[in-house]
């Protein structure tokens, strides 16, 4: 039996094309049924805007035209259009219920479950929290919240993140991504040898899991 | 987020790991800004 495959992942909680990215690349895995080979993720912090406020009053559309100028009539094509691409992967987004918030938090706490074992758990909670409930990813009560949801015990959830005790860790993965040249995200490295950017479609990762594969058969022949 | 058809980032510095290119339209996102990456 050989070792699992190990992708890392470099994804943000805010990041709407992580979420489809993510939905992608599981497809990719399952595309390959019996032949697919076994795979351990971990994802790493990338927080896409560290200057967002945790309490924003207002919708995304709010967030982007008035606090970042862009045109309004713009923004709502553009969540158009994601929400569009978001419903082919099977993925619900609503973005006039969507809680804009800072993300620092949040991946504290996904610091934490990967110490306990439920890091992907809770991953996909957040991201379904964010994108298709409008819950709220920013505040310590709700993260909790959701992290007992998954598994996690509530109050050392709760030490974890009024500590802080994983703020390094975050800011150590951004560093990573930055000493790899990670500009943006998802950003996916396999076996620390193959990067790939961006959602790419299922095949993508189908095809570039085979190969991976099949160059370990090879050097193992 | 929002979404641009380019990129004005700087380009990425190496990377101890080679590029698998896929799909050259696929979405990334930077800051606020989602878009396709620019090509090479």
């Amino acid at each position: 039996m050989s070792e699992p495959i190990k992708i890392d992942i470099w994804s943000d909680i805010a990041c709407p094309w992580c979420y489809i990215g993510k939905r992608h690349l599981e497809s990719g895995i399952a595309s390959l049924g019996d032949d697919a080979p076994e795979v351990d993720i971990t994802y790493h912090s990338f927080e896409l805007a560290p200057d967002t406020p945790v309490d924003f009053e207002g919708s995304e559309i709010d967030f982007l035209a008035k606090h970042k100028g862009m045109p309004a009539e713009r923004v709502q094509q553009m969540l158009e259009h994601v929400t569009g691409v978001a419903a082919t992967a099977g993925l619900d987004y609503d973005f006039d219920a969507l809680q804009h918030t800072k993300t620092l938090k949040a991946h504290e706490l996904l610091h934490f479950a990967k110490e306990q074992g439920l890091q992907l758990e809770l991953t996909e909670r957040l991201l379904r929290a964010y994108f298709t409930e409008g819950r709220h990813v920013g505040r310590v009560d709700e993260l909790v919240e959701l992290g007992a949801e998954i598994g996690l015990d509530a109050d050392a959830a709760r030490e974890a993140l009024e500590s802080g005790r994983y703020a390094a860790a975050v800011q150590a993965d951004i560093a990573q991504a930055q000493a790899y040249g990670i500009n943006g995200v998802p950003f996916f490295v396999i076996e620390g040898k193959y990067g790939i950017s961006g959602a790419q479609p299922a095949e993508v990762f189908a095809q570039a899991l085979t190969q991976i594969a099949g160059e370990r058969e090879g050097a193992v022949a | 987020m929002s979404e641009v058809d380019t990129a004005t980032t700087d380009a990425a510095a190496p990377a101890p790991f080679a590029m698998i290119t896929g799909d050259p339209s696929a979405m990334v996102c930077e800051g606020d800004v989602c878009f396709i990456p620019p090509a090479g």
